[in-house]
């Protein structure tokens, strides 16, 4: 720090002041290799990757990912881990499959059948762990195995195909400036949970109940209606995740979902590792995505092969977690170092 | 008992000491805990430390046990010098045991388990246990300090005292391993093992330090409770405000002696000023046959205008007493009456809508949040109250915390500052700030000067003084005499759950509530 020894009253002008300078710039350090890894992208393949089909696509085709993550941040924010979204998402794209398409009912009526199922398993999740007070990481494994199963169940093993093209084209085949528009809906919703974090006594209060539920106990909130609540939003906007998965491939098969449960944690992770060190939220969220997208879509536009993604994604949770684990206690060092108690010895 | 071969006793030469620590340092965030203090431990003896809260004994144990590194000084054991940094596991490696208060057995392993454990040591992880071996040896050991229990008894299925015992002996027993067979005596710390223990099982205990003292061991035994250490102990030293106020032979000292060493000179303090006690009108907030956890049918009456202390010995009950009132714990019985009224269960959320506010002891797991910004930890009360529809009102609670920030002295006055980067008084402030905003009727405190330093504590009393001024009452739970006497109108002590004598005004002195919360074993 930049304190001098000198007089007390100058010491805490000085602090003052340090205090107004915009602390931690490592909290825009993803963003800098992020901006990096564009113009190095740019600079070796120039001829595929900066080309607006390729931004499109990189933009477009997030978009079921970053809903899915804007929803699992709800309750990793009030400290519950959600390990059954991938599958939720999965039950929803069947669900509005086997509705729309071997039920023939309308397919706005499927998509919001869907959205319910993805919020059952939520209020499921939310009952055992609540009622039984039991750790949501073992409750939501369990889960989310279960509805694996249903998944099987209900679509007969069987990709299901023919979904109504209505769905596509409000998802996918209809661009706005040329970009797809789940982009936008993923963008708009990223939006709604940032108000909702930001500025509302619901998002502080998952906050506090997720920094400590002790703490927010002891102030008047209800932290089991709180964390089941959490656990209702994500399964519900899992679900409206798996509606834009079938709205972007206009069929759902009963596997596939799976594959968006690491990633979908690897961009909340390192989000919160953005702007707000040590918090989840809904930006960050948003630049991680991308930021994964971005390093994968260059590397296999160089040559890679398919196993990259894997690697990003595992590789992008593991440095996140290190990340805010090390930032933390720089935090904690520096707190050492600038508070001197006002204490006479 | 029958031993003659308790050494210190004996006579002849003073035995060279098998533990004796030498003017040891240490300081939290520049708050000094330990100023300097000194013991030894000589073979053969059962050796008491006693203290206040505060006076640094717990410190003392935690640099031993590695738990805290030492600033300065230094520790010789069996005759080695040594000085801290001690390492993750601190002087066990020297051949000292330690039993901490909450004695660290896992409720479902058993106690071969719990043995086998320690006599792994430092062997790899792959070695094979030898079950048979393991078995021979800790039944030879439970045997030989005639503990009656079953190796392959689960923890959960002991009583108190025995599973003390399995502790003690597991520590002993930790020690033999690592010994070379040689006859050094041993070095057992016991940080406060009979605060929940059953009183007349203690005896037990006993016993087995007796037998320890026999074999030519030391036992430090860390205490609160007189009359334990006076007729166990064969020499005790007393710390005060982080340093050794002496060491006294046990035989032929007296329970006032003893207090006069852990309480120090007396000391003038600042009058109080006349409270006026509203005890006229109908008490603010009442218990009545409230039972809890250790609590036990306990009445109580707060008035408006009161400032009333609660106190006791760790386990008399006195520490839950808030946390029953508020909500934060569920009451087995009993009922709480406001304003006339019965409330059937509070719950916190409730009490805050009462005008009734906890600030609990553990500032820093229940209080606020660390890792949040000051402005943020004061928010939460008025996050609604302060809502304009859906929106959290952020300008408004900013300068409300600036404004109680300013107004309660909190340095730095930033709320944007994060909570953990505060000292303790200043958090403190930030949280009583908080919930005088919510304009509270009663206020209960828990312990709320602990690790606050001085000048902080004296804003923190004057504050309390006024809020009691303006017509609140306010319950102060706490250990610190010195805290109840500057500020308490009232203070009631509490043994074994039940209120055992209450003291008002001019007769709350130190001493007054030193023999009120000792005086329950004079019998």
């Amino acid at each position: 720090m930049t304190t001098t020894p000198a007089a007390p009253a100058e010491k805490k002008k000085a602090r003052r002041d340090a205090a107004k300078r915009p602390a931690e710039p490592e909290r825009f350090a993803l963003l800098g290799v992020w901006a990096v890894l564009i113009l190095v992208f740019s600079l070796i393949v120039p001829e595929t990757f900066p080309t607006q089909a390729n931004v499109s696509n990189m933009l477009g085709s997030q978009a079921t990912l970053l809903v899915l993550a804007l929803g699992l941040i709800v309750p990793l924010r009030a400290g519950d881990y959600d390990l059954s979204v991938a599958s939720t998402l999965n039950l929803s794209a069947v669900v509005v499959a086997v509705m729309n398409v071997n039920h023939g009912l309308n397919i706005w009526l499927a998509a919001l059948c869907g959205i319910l199922a993805g919020c059952v398993v939520g209020v499921i999740n939310g009952f055992i762990i609540t009622k039984f007070d039991i750790d949501p990481f073992i409750v939501t494994l369990g889960v989310g195995t279960v509805v694996q199963g249903l998944i099987y169940q209900i679509s007969n093993s069987v990709t299901i195909t023919g979904v109504d093209r209505a769905l596509s084209d409000v998802m996918l085949t209809q661009p706005f400036l040329a970009i797809p528009l789940d982009f936008f809906y993923a963008i708009a919703l990223c939006v709604l949970v940032w108000y909702v974090f930001d500025h509302t006594a619901f998002g502080q209060r998952l906050l506090f109940a997720g920094q400590s539920r002790d703490v927010a106990r002891l102030n008047g909130v209800n932290v089991p209606r709180l964390r089941w609540t959490a656990m209702i939003i994500s399964g519900g906007i899992a679900g409206l995740a798996g509606v834009v998965y079938t709205g972007t491939t206009a069929s759902a098969d009963p596997v596939s979902g799976a594959a968006f449960l690491l990633p979908a944690f690897a961009a909340c992770f390192l989000g919160s590792t953005v702007l707000k060190i040590g918090r989840f939220n809904p930006w960050g969220t948003l630049i991680a995505v991308y930021f994964l997208v971005t390093g994968i879509t260059g590397l296999q536009l160089m040559g890679a092969q398919q196993y990259v993604q894997q690697l990003f994604y595992g590789g992008a949770l593991v440095v996140a977690v290190v990340m805010s684990k090390i930032v933390k206690s720089r935090g904690e060092r520096r707190r050492q170092a600038e508070v001197r108690p006002d204490v006479p010895a | 008992m029958s031993d003659t071969q308790t050494t210190v006793s004996s006579g002849a030469a003073t035995p060279a000491p098998l533990l004796r620590v030498t003017s040891l340092h240490k300081a939290f965030n520049g708050v000094p805990a330990l100023r300097g203090v000194d013991l030894d431990v000589r073979p053969g003896e059962v050796h008491g430390l006693l203290g206040a809260n505060g006076s640094g004994k717990s410190t003392l144990i935690k640099v031993l046990a590695g738990f805290h590194d030492a600033d300065a000084g230094t520790v010789s054991i069996h005759g080695r010098e040594l000085s801290s940094p001690f390492g993750p596991r601190g002087l066990r490696e020297e051949g000292m045991g330690f039993v901490h208060q909450d004695l660290g057995l896992a409720p479902a392993a058993t106690v071969l388990e719990h043995m086998a454990l320690d006599a792994a040591g430092d062997a790899t992880g792959s070695r094979r246990v030898n079950w048979n071996a393991e078995r021979a040896r800790v039944t030879d050991l439970l045997d030989r300090f005639d503990v009656n229990v079953d190796v392959d008894a689960t923890i959960d299925m002991l009583t108190p005292v025995q599973r003390a015992m399995v502790a003690v002996v597991r520590a002993v027993g930790g020690q033999e391993q690592k010994g070379d067979g040689s006859t050094r005596g041993q070095i057992l710390v016991l940080d406060e093992p009979t605060v929940f223990l059953p009183r007349h099982e203690v005896g037990l205990l006993f016993a087995l330090l007796d037998r320890l003292r026999s074999n030519g061991d030391a036992v430090l035994l860390v205490s609160h409770d007189l009359d334990e250490i006076l007729e166990v102990t064969d020499r005790v030293t007393v710390f005060r405000n982080g340093e050794t106020a002496g060491t006294r032979e046990t035989k032929g000292s007296t329970r006032d002696d003893l207090v006069q060493l852990i309480l120090g000179a007396r000391d003038e303090h600042v009058a109080k000023g006349a409270a006026v006690v509203r005890d006229d009108r109908p008490a603010l907030l009442s218990a009545r046959g409230l039972t809890g956890n250790r609590v036990v049918d306990l009445d109580l009456d707060l008035h408006a205008g009161e400032v009333v202390g609660v106190t006791g010995l760790a386990g008399s009950g006195f520490e839950e007493l808030a946390e029953l009132l508020y909500g934060a714990r569920s009451a087995r019985a009993g009922e709480i009456i406001q304003n006339g009224s019965v409330v059937a269960r509070p719950t916190p959320a409730d009490s805050m809508r009462r005008g009734v506010i906890l600030i609990p002891a553990d500032r820093k797991g229940q209080g606020g949040v660390l890792g949040l910004t000051v402005m943020e930890n004061m928010s939460l009360p008025f996050l609604t109250r302060r809502a304009k529809g859906f929106r959290v009102d952020w300008k408004a609670i900013a300068e409300q915390a600036q404004e109680s920030c300013d107004r309660l002295n909190v340095q730095p006055p930033r709320p944007e500052m994060q909570f953990g980067h505060l000292s303790g008084g200043n958090q403190q402030k930030a949280l009583l700030g908080k919930w005088m905003d919510t304009q509270p009727q009663v206020m209960l405190l828990s312990e709320p000067t602990q690790g606050v330093d001085i000048g902080a504590r004296r804003e923190i009393f004057k504050l309390i003084r006024a809020a009691v001024a303006d017509g609140m009452s306010v319950l102060c739970v706490t250990s610190d005499y010195e805290q109840l006497v500057e500020m308490a109108d009232r203070v009631i002590v509490l043994d074994e759950g039940r209120i055992q004598s209450e003291l008002h005004g001019d007769d709350i002195t130190k001493d007054a509530l030193a023999s009120a919360v000792y005086a329950e074993e004079a019998s």
